[in-house]
């Protein structure tokens, strides 16, 4: 794991120094290429008059101390920048996970269980469909309905032009306000997620379905369901009871694995909502050349990889019995 | 494998319920309570400064380029808005966009030769924390903005010393004879600074020492009605009422400047209420807009977008030849760049300097003459050009540049040229123009101040000019001689016909070639007093009231 | 299809393979008919797609199916000429992936060692990284342009196959005939050829087959954010960011924007048939 993590630090830095720019540039940014005293305290932390090697080495350290350098547009260190717009991602991503896997969950179970009829047919198009959609035209085209024709839901951001966020305890704008017990934020808020969560849902909803059906058809295939159904139990109650706890054991590696998938989404789904994110800061460095902030949002995906796959290891480890037990 | 029948019924089901309850809880929450949070209501939730009640803050929708918020180093559109809301200058501009009025000077003398000037300031003008506008603080401004060398020294660049003899007089002596530094003083970057607030966070007016930038990117330091609140780069610059203003106060307690890229989005916000002023509709956008809410309304302006051609840049070796500058002129196609740009709503311009300004009239509208374009690049020999076109990819005057370079190089095919297109975000396109230069790239200028000289000064090809620096070609000393005559000239007509002759030496370089002069749409809504289009400042916060 | 000796008057019904029936057959010609169209497109064009030919931001018509963009530009035929840019791309970037992913993946699951270990670290580390933010990284990097961003994507895409491949050959490695034919000695690469790669291909054509609609989706992503197609190339993902510019216009937009789904639709429809009729598992119905 900890290789791990070296070797992403690694590959985000052989691809920064593939910019056929001066690295001293990329680090540091044209515009203040004239001013010495920046030039000078950047080349000192970075090593950047010495070999690739110890630049490498320096670029490592600086890693471990969390420093990540400084973001060209927004001037302040890439780390606290980070960690500034994580709180709106992440909140945006847990709705969307909310919402696809509970949706994907009941069309996966309608599908296996009405296996080879229309319905299944149908659910299975739905879910094919969330996996064909690109997510940021899937936003365009329901802000287009919804916000600039019918009107019901509120257009990009997070919260309406004049309101002022809740001051921060979590970051997430639903969780704060609550807590300040200020409802109306809280609704506004809410309404701000509705519609970036569900286009991220949305690919969520296709990954789930198929898989929480497979899985159960796995199941249905085994002994012990055709003995539940022999002795009398009603299908709903052998699907919900019986067979879905165990058909969804590969759930928790499959909800690790679209956490994953939604870091991706949210990427262009912050885009085009305007939401104040990573995703949206990582389009952003990309398009201005902010290599520190490139850096430091690379580094951040990869760790973010990892962790849910670790997550979702141990929860396996841990829902499965014959892994617990053994 | 052995699985287990039977305890775990309920993890799956209860699980299910909980997510549609808690589903449905969420949506209710959000219907139920909403209906009072969206909309124009009152009193944002939250709290604003000044305990909400009935004034509102005022919220704009455009796409800032904002490069700093040093009142020394800040150049660029949304800059003039801040600059004139935080920082005052010692003159004003009348809402005629004409008249020079008093600000923070109460008076000023010029002498005869236009080599010193005299300003009294207003002994009221106090800055946001109290303490009282001096001479020194203006001396300090100035000094710095010329020490710096950003972009808008050029301004200050015949200022040669800045006398103090009491906290109210300042003595300015120039290096040359310079009619138009009343002007200049009116321009917004000319903004008067807090010295002692400055110096204490380490500016001075060397580069080499100065410490600030970052500071000026939370704080400001000004005499304005608006003191600078917050900046978040991509999101929202948001100012505060200067509650001890020695000027009238504003209605707003504060002003909101939210980052909004796309005229659609703009018009949305505005029509729904939740901006009051859209900035940027394009005339494509525009159409269907008003009503008894929103009001839409386009005024001629002086701003524009250009094209410009850089001969010494990388790649740019044939543009040398004048014959291929002249034939990229005529091989415009001049009414349909209006048209796809702006739908008509703009005219065309034949010379760096606006239409309106003085040294205009009678200027030959730029005319396309492809066969002659054709012409003159088999005379030059060039028959196959290739050159790197990139651009910066921003939301100005309603102009969307991808549109304007596409028609561009659709044109420019037809003669034999191709070029190729790169968008790409500001930032990066300035430190490539910077760096290597740009063949052939697009830009945009909104005018500094009312005065002709400002456009010979960035434009012409004088030593360290923006564009002599910018296209890397050699000077041309005609201009700067000329641009001196004018001055020194002491009265309006000879000054209109020296920049007339400028006018067309701009021309004839052929380095600079205006493609749109759009109208501006003045949105908001209809609540919304004194909506203008400034010459100096962009949009002056403080004529803006509700109601 | 063995042959059986049948009583007269039987017939013998030559089944298609599943993944050409029904509604699978749908996708198969709808992919059909996108590369027949990406080929053939300049012989037949209705329009020049870089050209104005009309009004411009019109409206869905009779003469513009799609209306006109914000240049006057037919949007119907830019819309066409896009899958001349998607597709091409999405070949080039998954075939050299495969190819790529099968040499690194073979060495890596047949010769094991310090090679397997070493090899497949390396796929870890990239396989770690969200694909967006890779790509858009590393296009950043190097430069915006449609050949930046290919390559962005290639060098994001192999680590999958090396990693397929790599299971694959582990294995069909220790099966019996494999070992049988490296007990009489034939020699390794000989092996690698007859035995192992023919047995891998599956899963590799039905992974390629779903990829090549997730290509098309990351090149239109990468277009979108700038960072890929430069004008006036008919991009789809281009085309939609025009389209968000002239939002009011919707048609911009939305003609790109379906052209995508029903592409990737279809890829993503076949690669689920494909799993399904190559599936091991027999499910019976």
């Amino acid at each position: 794991m900890p290789l791990l993590l070296a070797g992403i630090a690694t590959l985000v830095f052989v691809i920064s120094r593939l910019t056929p720019a001066d690295p001293l540039v990329s680090i540091v940014g044209e515009r203040n290429l004239n001013n010495p005293e920046v030039v000078a305290a950047a080349k000192a932390q970075w090593g950047l008059d010495q070999s690739v090697f110890v630049q490498y080495v320096k670029y490592m350290k600086n890693l471990l101390h969390g420093d990540m350098g400084t973001s060209f547009t927004t001037r302040q260190p890439v780390t606290s920048d980070l960690l500034d717009r994580l709180p709106a991602t992440l909140e945006l991503v847990i709705c969307a996970l909310i919402l696809g896997v509970s949706v994907g969950v009941s069309l996966g179970i309608l599908a296996a269980r009405h296996r080879g009829s229309i319905i299944d047919g149908i659910a299975r198009f739905f879910a094919l469909l969330g996996a064909s959609l690109p997510a940021f035209w899937a936003g365009l085209v329901l802000l287009y309905v919804f916000y600039a024709q019918l009107g019901w839901l509120p257009g990009p951001g997070r919260l309406d032009t004049r309101d002022t966020p809740p001051s921060r305890i979590t970051g997430f704008y639903t969780v704060d306000s609550l807590l300040h017990g200020d409802i109306s934020t809280f609704g506004n808020a809410v309404r701000h997620l509705i519609l970036p969560a569900t286009v991220l849902g949305l690919g969520v909803v296709g990954i789930v379905t198929r898989l929480v059906r497979a899985s159960l058809l796995d199941e249905f295939s085994l002994e012990y369901v055709r003995v539940a159904r022999a002795m009398g139990l009603r299908e709903r109650t052998v699907v919900n009871n019986h067979a879905l706890r165990n058909a969804l054991l590969p759930t928790i590696t499959i909800v690790a694995f679209t956490f994953a998938f939604l870091i991706t989404g949210a990427v262009l789904t912050e885009t085009v909502f305007s939401w104040p994110g990573v995703g949206n800061y990582a389009v952003e460095a990309s398009r201005r050349l902010d290599y520190p902030a490139i850096i430091g949002v690379t580094i951040l995906g990869g760790i973010a990889f990892l962790l849910t796959n670790l997550v979702s290891d141990v929860a396996y480890a841990f829902a499965d019995p014959r892994i617990r037990l053994s | 494998m052995v699985h287990r029948l039977g305890s775990f019924a309920r993890p799956r089901v209860l699980r299910r319920v909980v997510t549609i309850g808690v589903a449905t809880a969420l949506v209710l929450a959000a219907c139920g309570s909403d209906n009072k949070s969206n909309s124009s209501s009152t009193a944002a939730p939250g709290g604003t400064a000044g305990g909400g009640g009935s004034d509102k803050s005022l919220v704009i929708a455009r796409q800032m380029d904002v490069n700093s918020l040093d009142p020394s180093r800040a150049y660029c559109d949304t800059c003039q808005i801040f600059m004139t809301a935080v920082y005052e200058t010692l003159i004003g501009l009348d809402t005629d966009n004409k008249t020079l009025v008093p600000r923070l000077a109460t008076s000023w003398e010029a002498n005869d030769a236009q080599t010193e000037f005299t300003f009294h300031l207003d002994p009221k003008a106090k800055f946001a924390d109290g303490s009282p506008v001096t001479s020194a603080d203006v001396k300090f401004s100035w000094e710095r903005l010329k020490g710096l060398q950003g972009a808008a020294s050029y301004l200050v660049s015949t200022v040669q010393t800045i006398d103090t003899p009491d906290p109210e007089t300042v003595k300015v002596t120039m290096s040359q004879p310079n009619s138009a530094f009343l002007a200049q003083v009116n321009a917004s970057y000319l903004g008067i600074v807090n010295s002692k607030v400055a110096q204490a966070q380490g500016a001075t007016a060397d580069p080499a020492t100065d410490k600030a930038e970052t500071w000026f990117l939370s704080n400001s330091a000004g005499s304005g009605p608006f003191e600078l609140a917050d900046y978040t780069q991509g999101n929202e610059l948001r100012f505060k009422r200067n509650d001890n203003y020695w000027g009238t106060k504003s209605q707003f307690p504060e002003v909101i400047i939210k980052e909004t890229a796309e005229a659609a989005t703009q018009r949305q916000q505005l029509e729904q209420g939740a901006v009051d002023i859209a900035m940027q509709i394009s005339n494509d956008v525009a159409q269907g807009m008003g009503g008894s809410d929103v009001t839409v309304n386009p005024v001629p302006s002086f701003n524009y977008v250009y094209l410009a051609l850089s001969p010494g840049a990388v790649g740019g070796d044939a543009l040398k030849k004048a014959e291929v500058r002249q034939a990229i002129r005529l091989a415009l196609d001049y009414d349909g760049l209006v048209n796809v740009t702006v739908g008509g709503a703009g005219k065309s311009q034949p010379s760096p300097i606006p239409n309106g300004f003085a040294g205009t009239d009678g200027l030959a509208p730029p005319k396309q003459d492809v066969n002659k374009a054709k012409d003159l690049l088999s005379q030059a020999g060039e028959t196959n050009l290739t050159f790197d076109a990139t651009y910066p990819t921003f939301n100005v005057y309603g102009v969307d540049f991808s549109t304007a370079m596409q028609k561009v190089q659709t044109d420019l095919k037809a003669v034999g040229i191709e070029l190729k297109l790169n968008p790409v975000e500001i930032s990066v396109w300035a430190d490539k123009i910077g760096k290597d230069g740009i063949p052939v790239t697009m830009l945009y200028f909104a005018p500094d101040h009312t005065d002709s000289s400002q456009y010979v000064q960035y434009f012409g090809l004088l030593p360290g000019s923006q564009w002599q620096t910018w296209a890397k070609v050699d000077e041309n000393k005609d201009e700067t001689d000329l641009l001196n005559q004018a001055f020194a000239a002491k009265d309006d007509t000879s000054r209109a016909k020296l920049y007339n002759q400028l006018a067309q030496m701009m021309i004839d370089d052929q380095i600079i070639i205006p493609v749109v002069n759009p109208n501006l749409f003045l949105a908001s809504r209809s609540d919304i007093k004194g909506m203008h289009y400034s010459a100096c400042c962009n949009l002056d916060l403080s004529r803006l009231s509700r109601g | 299809m063995t042959a059986i000796a049948l009583p007269s008057g039987v017939r013998v019904v030559r089944r298609r393979p599943p993944w050409l029936r029904g509604t699978s057959l749908v996708a198969v010609v709808s992919i059909g008919m996108w590369v027949i169209v990406a080929l053939t497109l300049p012989l037949w064009s209705p329009h020049d797609p870089l050209e104005p030919i009309g009004d411009r931001l019109l409206s869905p018509n009779a003469h513009n199916w799609m209306g006109t963009d914000a240049l006057g530009r037919d949007v119907f035929t830019r819309t066409l000429w896009g899958a001349r840019q998607s597709l091409p791309i999405s070949f080039v970037v998954i075939v050299s992936s495969v190819i790529v992913g099968t040499v690194v993946g073979a060495v890596s699951g047949y010769f094991g060692g310090w090679l397997d270990t070493v090899l497949m670290r390396f796929v870890d580390i990239t396989m770690a990284f969200p694909p967006i933010l890779l790509a858009m990284a590393i296009t950043a990097s190097l430069g915006p342009s449609v050949r930046n961003a290919v390559l962005a994507m290639i060098l994001v895409w192999w680590p999958i196959y090396a990693r397929l491949l790599r299971s694959q050959v582990v294995a069909v490695r220790q099966r019996e005939h494999v070992e049988s034919a490296v007990a009489i000695g034939a020699s390794r690469w000989l092996i690698l050829r007859r035995y192992v790669l023919p047995l891998s291909y599956t899963p590799v054509l039905v992974n390629a087959t779903t990829d090549f609609g997730q290509v098309v989706l990351l090149t239109a992503s990468l277009s979108f954010v700038g960072l890929g197609a430069r004008p006036p190339s008919p991009e789809w993902g281009a085309m939609i960011t025009e389209g968000v510019t002239n939002f009011y216009d919707w048609w911009i937009a939305a003609a790109p924007g379906v052209a995508i789904l029903l592409v990737v639709f279809a890829f993503n429809f076949l690669g689920d048939a494909l799993r399904d009729s190559f599936d091991v598992k027999d499910r019976g119905r």
